[in-house]
């Protein structure tokens, strides 16, 4: 039974696009926070013509906090492409559910992106939503 | 951002191309339009100082003074009279020009005639002024407001954007420091470069003391040569001066306009400051000092 479910597919489980925060790559970081902040997900994906450009997460910021030097309104102000993560870890809807928990484990991380093979944004495989699946 | 490049000039003029790795132009002339005659006289004065320095410049000088301090302060000559003259200056130099306008229903007229419209500083972050800018279709001159931050310049141009505009200008004219004092800082052109558009320095509003002599502004326009260098270092694409040829009578500004038999004597600086900083750019790229990232 659990190897039945782990090896279902990303697509089956993955958010759909309208459900998670998107930005453009010259929105300002404030909007992309508070675009997280409605979804109630530490993540953005920085998205133009539908291609994945790159992602912002909740880490990137708190990092970002200790190490910019400038008053918070230049924070905000900055176009979000200048503070992502342009070459994020990524996988495809046709794969499995189980590789995709694997990528996560090793890389320690809690999103995945999922593009299709022209590098379209199709939707986010995001760590709860598996687990949930899994139990 | 991509470096964007602003494409002044409509029909039978010479067209005045600003930003990226572009000569530096100019764009000057009297605060305020005084009569047809002054108008025409500066306008021949600049013209041959630029001429023989090959700046590319153009004429600026505005029809409504809707900032003045007080009441009895000259307020212009108004619109219909001003654009009048600008198209005459236009027409007899073959020089782009440039009017600000304070009342949205003044664009559509100002851009019938200017190569390009100013947003003036006060009003740069005025929804209906900005979409009154753009649906002109003409390049915008948009002042940095003297209470604004360079960074919060970017909502300006996402509003101009919205409304259809491309090509802007961003221009420092000073930041309020404390009451009836400007400031200069020097950092504001990278910041506001990472817009992608052109940067402009407006030198003679930034020796302006808003307002410090009761009822009109007081000015120390001996600090320009020197804002001016250290601008022109700082990566400006356009420079704008204000200039007059009897700055004690002129009936805007008069503490803040060059005389301009200190025109030529800037601007050739300016343009020798603005060619080394391209050579320099050339043979040892752009900056890349790191940042706190």
């Amino acid at each position: 039974m659990f190897t039945k479910i782990i090896d279902m597919k990303i697509k089956q489980v993955m958010i759909p696009p309208e459900n998670f925060a998107q930005v453009s790559p010259s929105e300002f970081l404030k909007v992309a926070l508070d675009k997280m902040n409605d979804s109630k997900l530490g993540i953005a994906c920085v998205v133009e013509n539908k291609l994945l450009k790159g992602i912002i997460t909740d880490g990137d910021i708190r990092r970002k906090l200790l190490n910019v030097q400038k008053p918070f309104s230049a924070f905000f102000s900055d176009y979000v492409i200048d503070h992502a993560i342009t070459n994020p870890t990524t996988c495809k809807e046709d794969e499995t559910l189980r590789s995709a928990v694997e990528l996560m484990e090793k890389k320690q991380i809690w999103d995945l992106p999922v593009i299709n093979d022209d590098g379209q944004l199709v939707g986010l495989l995001h760590l709860h939503a598996a687990i949930k699946h899994l139990l | 951002m991509e470096k964007k490049i602003v494409n002044i000039g409509y029909g039978k003029v010479n067209k005045v191309n600003i930003g990226k790795d572009l000569p530096l132009a100019f764009v000057g002339g009297p605060c305020a339009i005084e009569t047809r005659d002054h108008a025409l006289f500066m306008a021949e004065k600049i013209a041959k100082i630029c001429s023989k320095l090959e700046i590319p410049w153009i004429y600026k000088s505005c029809y409504d003074k809707d900032c003045r301090s007080s009441p009895k302060s000259f307020h212009g000559v108004g619109i219909d009279e001003g654009l009048k003259i600008l198209s005459e200056v236009r027409d007899s130099f073959g020089v782009p020009v440039v009017s600000d306008f304070s009342d949205p229903a003044w664009a559509k007229a100002t851009g019938e005639v200017c190569d390009m419209v100013q947003v003036p500083a006060y009003l740069c972050r005025q929804t209906s002024i900005l979409r009154a800018a753009a649906e002109t279709k003409r390049p915008i001159l948009l002042k940095k407001g003297q209470f604004m931050s360079p960074w919060n310049m970017k909502n300006s141009c996402k509003k101009i954007e919205s409304f259809g505009g491309d090509q802007i200008i961003l221009a420092d004219r000073g930041t309020f420091f404390g009451y009836n004092m400007l400031i200069n800082d020097m950092k504001n052109f990278p910041i506001m470069a990472e817009t992608g558009y052109p940067v402009c320095f407006d030198a003679t509003h930034s020796v302006q003391l808003p307002t410090s002599m009761g009822n009109i502004s007081g000015g120390q326009r001996e600090f320009v040569p020197s804002l001016v260098r250290s601008a022109v270092a700082n990566g400006i694409d356009l420079l704008f001066m204000e200039t007059h040829n009897d700055p004690k009578n002129a009936l805007s500004d008069a503490n803040t306009v060059l005389d301009i038999k200190y025109l030529e004597n800037i601007l050739y600086q300016a343009k020798k400051i603005h060619s080394l900083r391209l050579e320099l750019e050339e043979e040892l790229g752009p900056d890349n000092v790191h940042k706190n990232n």
